[in-house]
C-alpha cells in the first residue's frame, strides 16, 4: 500500500503525453487523427492548456498501449534520485523472503519513529 | 398526420391557432408523448404554410427539430435548420434555428461547431431583444467553451448569462430560487462552480455548487442535479474531503444509471474510485476502477491498474 501511495503522487500531465507520443514516433497530426481531436487541441493538451474527457483520455492510453511498467520506468527516471533507483534495484534483486524482512523492518522503523515523535512532543 | 384543410381557421386567427398547437405540442413533449407532439407541430406548420406566413413555418420547423435533437434523432434536421439561416429568415426563426443546431452539436460533442452556432443564436437573440433567450445562448456558449477548455471565456459567458436571467422574486436574497427560472440559474451556477474548481478557487466553487445542487434537487431536474453532484464530488476531492466526494459521486452514479446516461455513469464511477483511492481504501478503489474498465473499456485490461497508480485529475474535464 505504501508503494502505491508513493507512486500515486505521479500525475499525468500534458508533458507526459508528449513524451509518450514522441517515443512512438507519432506526429501530433497522426495522434490527433487517431483519438478524434483536432491537432490544435492536442498541442494545447501537451502544453497543459486543454483537458479531455475520460473517454478521450482512455483512447489516448489505448493508442499508446501504455503499460504501468513503462509509464513508471520513465517517471522513475525523471523523478527519482540515483540513490533511490539504486535502493529499488537492490531491493528487487533480493530473494522474496528477504524482501519481506526488509518490508517488516521498514514497518517497524515507521512505528518506532512515530513513537519517538509522540514522546518528543 | 396533418390537419385536413377544411379544419383550417380563418387567416386572421392563424397566429392564435398556431400558438395553441405549439402549446399543445409542448405539453405532449413534456409528458414524453413525442409522436403526438410532432403531429401537433406538423399541423402547426401546415396552418402556417396555408396562411403564407414563412416565419411561422420556420418556427414550427425549429420546434420540431428541437424535439428530435433532444431525442438524439436530429441529424436530418440540421440541413433544414441551416437553410433557415442561409435564407436569413426572421430573427426569431434564425435564433431558434441557430440555437438548435448548436444544441445538436453540443449533444454530439462537436463543441467548436456548437460555439459557432451559439454565437449566431446570441446575435439574433440580441436583435429580437429577448434577455431570457440571450441568457440561454450565453449558457450554451459557456458550455461549449468549457468543454473546449477555454475556461476564462466560459466563465465570462456564464456570468453574462446570470446577469441577463430574470431576477429572482425576492431580490434581497440572491439565493432565493422560488421562481420559474430558478433551475436554469442553478444550472449556470453549477457550471460556474465547476470552472472555479478547475481554477483551484475551491471555496467559491463549493459556495456555488452546494446551493445549485439543492435547487436542482428541489425542482427535480435530475440530469442537471447529477452533473452538479459530479462537479461537487470533483471539487471536494481537490480538498481531500473524500467521504463527501464519494457520497455525491454515489448519488450521481445512481441518477446516471437510472437515466441511462453513459457519460455521467463513467464520470461518477471514476470519481467514486478516485475518492476511495485518495482515502486509502485501495480495495474499494480497485473495485470501482475495475467496474469502470469492465463496463466501458473491456479491451483495456490494464486500465484499473493505471488509474490506481496515476492521478489523471489534472488532465480531465468532466464537461467535455
Amino acid at each position: 500500500m505504501s508503494t502505491v501511495q508513493k507512486i500515486r503522487q505521479v500525475q499525468l500531465v500534458g508533458r507526459k503525453i508528449r513524451q509518450l507520443r514522441k517515443a512512438r514516433n507519432l506526429t501530433q497530426t497522426e495522434l490527433s487523427a487517431r483519438i478524434g481531436i483536432q491537432q490544435s487541441d492536442l498541442s494545447r493538451m501537451e502544453k497543459g492548456e486543454y483537458r479531455v474527457s475520460l473517454d478521450t483520455l482512455f483512447r489516448i492510453l489505448a493508442t499508446f498501449e501504455v503499460s504501468i511498467g513503462e509509464f513508471f520506468d520513465s517517471v522513475a527516471r525523471e523523478s527519482l534520485t540515483p540513490h533511490d533507483i539504486a535502493l529499488i534495484h537492490n531491493f528487487n534483486n533480493l530473494p522474496h523472503e528477504a524482501q519481506r524482512e526488509v518490508e517488516d523492518f521498514i514497518a517497524f522503523k515507521k512505528i518506532q519513529t512515530g513513537e519517538d515523535e509522540r514522546s518528543a512532543s | 398526420m396533418s390537419a385536413p384543410r377544411a379544419d383550417l381557421p380563418p387567416a386572421g386567427d392563424l397566429p392564435e391557432a398556431f400558438r395553441e398547437l405549439t402549446r399543445a405540442a409542448r405539453v405532449e413533449a413534456e409528458a414524453g408523448r413525442f409522436a403526438a407532439a410532432l403531429e401537433r407541430l406538423a399541423q402547426a406548420r401546415e396552418l402556417a404554410a396555408a396562411g403564407g406566413d414563412q416565419d411561422l413555418v420556420d418556427l414550427a420547423s425549429t420546434y420540431r427539430a428541437a424535439i428530435l435533437i433532444e431525442r438524439r434523432e436530429g441529424e436530418a434536421e440540421i440541413p433544414r435548420l441551416r437553410a433557415i439561416l442561409v435564407r436569413n429568415a426572421g430573427p426569431r426563426g434564425c435564433q431558434f434555428a441557430a440555437y438548435n443546431i448548436a444544441r445538436h452539436y453540443e449533444l454530439t460533442k462537436n463543441f467548436k461547431k456548437a460555439v459557432f452556432y451559439a454565437r449566431i443564436a446570441l446575435e439574433r437573440s440580441l436583435q429580437v431583444g429577448d434577455p431570457a433567450w440571450s441568457a440561454k445562448c450565453h449558457t450554451m456558449l459557456g458550455n461549449g467553451l468549457l468543454a473546449d477548455s477555454h475556461l476564462e471565456a466560459a466563465i465570462g459567458e456564464y456570468e453574462a448569462a446570470l446577469r441577463l436571467m430574470p431576477a429572482p422574486t425576492a431580490v434581497s436574497d440572491p439565493n432565493d430560487d422560488s421562481d420559474e427560472h430558478a433551475a436554469a440559474r442553478a444550472t449556470i451556477r453549477a457550471n460556474l462552480g465547476y470552472c472555479r474548481a478547475l481554477q483551484g478557487r475551491l471555496a467559491e466553487s463549493l459556495a456555488l455548487l452546494y446551493p445549485a445542487a439543492r435547487v436542482l434537487r428541489r425542482f427535480g431536474v435530475e440530469l442537471h442535479e447529477m452533473s452538479a453532484r459530479l462537479d461537487l464530488s470533483f471539487a471536494l476531492l481537490q480538498l481531500e474531503r473524500c467521504r463527501e466526494a464519494a457520497r455525491h459521486a454515489r448519488r450521481a452514479l445512481a441518477m446516471a444509471e437510472s437515466a441511462d446516461d453513459r457519460d455521467g455513469a463513467r464520470n461518477a464511477l471514476y470519481l467514486l474510485a478516485e475518492a476511495a483511492n485518495l482515502a486509502g481504501d485501495l480495495a474499494e478503489a480497485r473495485r470501482c476502477f475495475a467496474r469502470l474498465q469492465q463496463i466501458f473499456y473491456p479491451q483495456q485490461p490494464h486500465l484499473a491498474d493505471f488509474l490506481l497508480a496515476v492521478d489523471v485529475r489534472k488532465i480531465i474535464n468532466l464537461h467535455a
